[in-house]
């Protein structure tokens, strides 16, 4: 098998030539963006809100920072302007079922104007209605109608009264009632001389009395019904004063609201209640204002509350809307969704009315759309299902939660549920869309659009200008000095770092806006009105320079023996592996000791690591497979009789990964070959059943993370990297590594089996399998095979040698 | 001479009768008196009457109360009408009293049992004004003037205030009858009295010669100007009743002013008095 070339400089780093760019500085650029890369996202986004149907409802998914809330606003920004622009709403008092406040529906802008008038109305009516009742004419027909009552009672007892006095018997009042009494000259009889009456007399009196009395109880019995009578001729006579008063003002109103059946129907409630209650208008406590707007009870007591019946309390104002509204809101907590009834308090207790309800981000988005973030949505407590419901049922019911779980007792109210036709667009990370497909049985129903955003996108000409076009607008929206193409070409060049592939740029925009806002201060620092490479180069520095601390104190460690790694000598058993640790956002490379033992056994390989239970299962698979590989190779019609140890030296966290396999496998083929490992060279990949060198991650970290190392201690030409082949289009390597490749201090190998590997870390030749298995004399492959049989053989006499030591036994 | 005017008005009234039997007419009799008395520092004498004939009603053997708050019917008993007369008795003295504190008046009150219109008139006769109101605790409820009221007025040489509630009796404007005759200056002097600093007097001439009308209308100026109150003349050529009670309606101030022993007939002055709904003090 050949051995690989080592690679060339310009393999190492994907360079962004700035002479690409026809632009001086991105000020030149208009300062738009486009979102570049994410087509498949756009094309569902554009799906989506495009269709009119139950459920196309949108989850944008994608790592946090790749711009999904960017990209849905530039698409709504220019959608939704073109949009038929959504009615007004508003909650009214229902005068049938105070408890149930009636929805209001009304032409954009309408529903202030409605305000408006009812606000004149009652002022108006503070005035007309007490200059109605005291008109003259109104008091002198109330006065007729009272008199009328006081006469006909009167004359009824005055009559009767008269009837008496025929008879010589006086109607006396007495401090219970009225009683009939024998008079003469005026005065009642005595008793004496009562008794002194012929009998006949005496009974004719009675008779009298009686027949009088029960006159006098008939009469007495007939007064409540004229009371009645009389009360009900009041009413009847106020109705019609307050109904004539107040149809010319209402009259108007419902000319102005004609085309609005619904409003009509409120105003001739409004109309009906107004005459109920006109003596509410005939008292003035505070001014009409006052009294309408303030309704705290405090101020103006019953009163002040009673005239909040006529107030319109206004959800939704779309006067100033200009088509579909979008809403983002930030804060999706249940009540901020669906809204909320508040409650004030009076005397200490707690009460309310439709004017406390307060609407949600769903009443605002109505007619339009609205944008959440799934994880702030789904944190907060009932959001999720209650918008879920809102979707589902298509409208909005409020429902105070304090009352639904009973956290308060007081008076409550049940609005009418309000129409909803929305387009709900939830943006989140991908796990989050996948566990609600999988345990939320609505969530598919619900949002049945998914825009799923790339994590990077192809580095091409164009993706390069709209990258310079994005840098361009984040320094407009920031008012960020303009950056020249040089400084453009080296952000491109982190992008692709960042999407760890020369070939790919990320489109985590988090991490580039920071970028471009850090190279900016660099530049306000040195004091340049542009930003430049350098600028860029040197916060990118300074960002590796900050995060550094951990790197830094094991690589002194290091190179004061406290962690041996050996980057000079040759040895046997011993590998340098290559680990990527991750501490928050940043991650760096490390090199880690990897040795082999190895004595006689029975085949297997023992992963030190698995057997305390710090490896992790990828990296016991990895070993495994180690095994699988040897017995395959070395010892296909026999037993493999070694046993094997592999360990992480000084490695006291666990381990994790199969990037380490390979050099686990050529530690064990240096250990059972006795053929020494040249120690400045690091390797990382895994490996496969055939020996084949696989791909890993973060090979830009560990590939630096050694040249880290061997660069202290002194470059010295034969220091360099073993990677998979298959991960050289990975690899944006810092520019310090790529000078010293350059200059022949450094080298990187790409490999793609394990004999190309094990020849360029023995310096012994691997050699080619013959068709009978054997490996040509003087190989690698061919020292493994030996020792092999050696142990083989061994084992085998140590067996017989105990079988016979048992016979004699 | 209005040093000589006031020092003979305040001797004119030294003493003030007043009816008390806890209704509304009453209350407001006893209002106006005190009004008056705390004006002229006289003496309030506060009368209660005790009904000699709701006590007799009890003593008729088959005589009952028909009860108003439910039509029924009950003995009366002599025992309990004699404790509820002297409840209503103790109250009247209450009320009289406090409204006398109020104004540190000075006050007496007298309790009588008998027939009440006399024994109110007997009680007033040592009195200077009585004051009672239009109607008391008749039956019927009716329009017109009570009895106790009538035989005050048709029977009573005591100058006479019938009063009823919602009026006061010297604090809103006056308004006065006047005809040039002795009864008539009387009456004017009188309202001038008992007028507050702020009332204004409604003076109505009752001629139908142009010339006395101007006449009278020096006479009274001669008598208002120095007491120093507004006045407003009328000058109505009529002196039947029911348009004089029209004409009076119509300016519709507050206590009217008049004495019987004016030109105007005793039965019209009577009617008058019966017909309109305001109080009235009859001077005589």
């Amino acid at each position: 098998m050949p051995l690989p070339e080592k690679l060339a400089p310009g393999k190492l780093f994907n360079r962004c030539d700035p002479g690409q760019f026809g632009f001086e500085t991105t000020a030149e650029l208009d300062g738009t963006t486009e979102i570049a890369g994410q087509s498949r996202a756009l094309d569902a986004i554009k799906f989506g809100m495009g269709i009119r149907h139950d459920g196309f409802n949108l989850f944008a998914l994608g790592p946090s920072g790749t711009g999904k809330q960017s990209a849905v606003l530039h698409y709504l920004g220019g959608l939704a302007p073109g949009s038929p622009c959504p009615d007004d709403w508003c909650y009214v008092y229902n005068f049938e079922k105070p408890r149930h406040p009636r929805a209001l529906r009304l032409p954009p802008g309408r529903a202030c104007e409605l305000v408006r008038d009812m606000e004149h109305l009652v002022e108006a009516l503070f005035s007309v209605m007490p200059a109605a009742f005291s008109s003259e004419e109104y008091q002198s027909r109330e006065k007729e109608i009272n008199e009328s009552f006081q006469e006909q009672q009167g004359t009824a007892i005055e009559e009767l009264e008269e009837e008496a006095r025929k008879h010589d018997i006086a109607l006396i009042r007495t401090p219970g009632g009225f009683a009939f009494a024998p008079v003469r000259k005026g005065e009642v009889i005595k008793s004496d001389d009562f008794m002194r009456l012929k009998q006949e007399e005496r009974d004719r009196i009675e008779a009298e009395m009686g027949r009088l009395k029960d006159a006098l109880q008939s009469i007495m019995a007939q007064i409540p019904k004229w009371q009645r009578e009389s009360v009900e001729k009041i009413k009847e006579l106020n109705r019609d004063v307050a109904g004539f008063t107040l149809k010319p003002l209402v009259a108007e109103l419902k000319a102005k609201y004609e085309t609005l059946p619904e409003v009509v129907r409120y105003i001739d409630a409004i109309e009906n209640d107004i005459i109920g209650n006109f003596d509410q208008f005939l008292e003035k406590e505070a001014s009409p204002q006052e009294l309408f707007m303030s309704g705290g009870p405090s101020k103006h007591g019953a009163k002040g509350r009673f005239f909040i019946r006529y107030r319109v309390n206004v959800m939704i104002d779309n006067g100033r809307t200009k088509g579909a509204p979008v809403v983002l809101e930030d804060k999706p907590a249940s009540q901020n969704l669906i809204g909320d009834i508040e409650h004030t308090s009076q005397m200490g207790t707690l009460v309310t009315d439709f004017t406390l309800i307060k609407p949600g981000a769903l009443h605002r988005a109505n007619g339009g759309y609205l944008v959440l973030d799934a994880r702030r949505l789904l944190l907060e407590p009932f959001a999720w299902e209650a918008l879920k419901k809102a979707i589902r049922t298509r409208q909005i019911r409020i429902e105070s939660l304090a009352q639904l779980y009973s956290l308060v007792s007081t008076i409550s109210l049940e609005p009418e549920p309000i129409p909803l036709q929305v387009k709900v667009i939830l943006l989140g990370e991908r796990v989050l869309y996948y566990l609600l497909s999988t345990y939320d049985p609505d969530f598919t129903e619900l949002f049945k659009i998914a825009a799923d955003f790339e994590d990077e996108m192809e580095r091409s000409p164009d993706n390069h200008l709209a990258y310079a076009r994005m840098i361009g607008s984040m320094t407009v929206r920031g008012k960020l000095r303009p950056f020249d193409r040089g400084a453009v070409a080296r952000v491109i060049e982190q992008g692709s770092r960042m999407a760890g592939d020369s070939t790919k740029l990320t489109t985590h925009l988090q991490g580039i806006c920071d970028l471009v806002h850090e190279a900016d201060y660099h530049a306000s620092e040195a004091g340049r009105d542009r930003v430049t490479a350098d600028d860029v180069q040197a916060v990118l520095d300074a960002q590796l320079h900050r995060a550094a601390r951990i790197q830094e104190r094991i690589r002194e460690a290091m190179l004061r023996d406290t962690i041996l790694i050996d980057t000079a000598s040759e040895r046997t058993g011993q590998i340098n592996g290559l680990a990527v640790y991750s501490l928050g956002e940043r991650s760096f490379g490390r090199p880690n000791r990897i040795t082999a033992r190895i004595r006689m056994g029975k085949g297997e390989v023992v992963d030190i690591e698995r057997e305390v239970e710090m490896g992790g299962p990828i990296h016991s698979k990895g070993v495994l497979i180690l095994s699988g590989f040897l017995g395959a190779r070395y010892a296909p019609e026999r037993p493999l009789s070694l046993s094997a140890t592999l360990v992480f030296e000084q490695s006291y966290s666990g381990v994790e990964g199969d990037s380490a396999s390979s050099a686990e496998l050529y530690a064990l083929l240096s250990a059972i070959s006795g053929v020494p490992i040249r120690q400045w060279f690091a390797v990382t990949g895994s490996v496969n059943q055939y020996g084949e060198v696989q791909a890993i991650g973060g090979v830009n970290e560990k590939v630096e993370g050694f040249f880290d190392l061997c660069r202290e201690r002194g470059l010295d030409g034969r220091h360099g990297v073993l990677i998979p082949a298959s991960n050289v289009d990975n690899l944006m390597l810092r520019s310090e590594v790529v000078r010293a490749v350059e200059e022949g201090q450094f080298s990187i190998w790409p490999v793609s089996h394990i004999d190309q590997g094990i020849e360029l870390l023995t310096g012994m030749p691997a050699g080619e399998q013959a068709p009978d298995g054997s490996w040509p004399q003087g190989t690698i492959n061919a020292m493994i095979v030996e020792r092999l049989d050696v142990m083989a053989k061994r084992q085998k006499e140590f067996g017989s040698e105990h079988d016979d030591e048992d016979k004699k036994g | 001479m209005p040093g000589l005017e006031g020092v003979m008005s305040s001797g004119v009234i030294r003493s003030i009768a007043v009816a008390i039997d806890c209704s509304p007419h009453s209350r407001a009799s006893l209002e106006a008196a005190a009004e008056m008395a705390g004006r002229l520092q006289a003496e309030l004498v506060g009368i209660f009457v005790e009904d000699i004939n709701l006590l007799r009603i009890a003593g008729i053997p088959f005589a009952e109360e028909i009860r108003s708050y439910s039509s029924t019917t009950g003995k009366l008993d002599e025992g309990q009408l004699e404790r509820l007369l002297r409840l209503q008795a103790r109250e009247a003295q209450d009320l009289l009293q406090r409204t006398a504190d109020t104004k540190t008046l000075r006050h007496t009150f007298r309790v009588l049992r008998g027939i009440v219109p006399e024994e109110v008139m007997a009680a007033a006769s040592q009195a200077d004004i009585l004051v009672l109101g239009r109607s008391g605790r008749s039956p019927s409820c009716r329009k017109g003037l009570g009895s106790t009221a009538r035989s005050a007025l048709y029977e009573g040489d005591r100058t006479v205030l019938l009063m009823r509630p919602g009026f006061t009796a010297t604090k809103g404007p006056l308004l006065v009858l006047y005809d040039g005759s002795g009864g008539s200056k009387r009456a004017l002097q009188t309202a001038l009295d008992i007028a507050g600093p702020e009332s204004t007097i409604h003076l109505i001439v009752l001629d139908h010669d142009p010339e006395e009308v101007e006449r009278c209308r020096e006479d009274a100026q001669s008598l208002i100007g120095p007491a120093g109150i507004a006045a407003e003349y009328h000058h109505l050529p009529i002196s039947a009743g029911k348009q004089l009670a029209r004409y009076i309606k119509m300016i519709d101030t507050g206590l009217l002013v008049l004495s019987d022993r004016m030109g105007l007939p005793g039965q019209e002055l009577r009617e008058l008095v019966d017909d309109i709904d305001y109080p009235v003090l009859v001077v005589r």
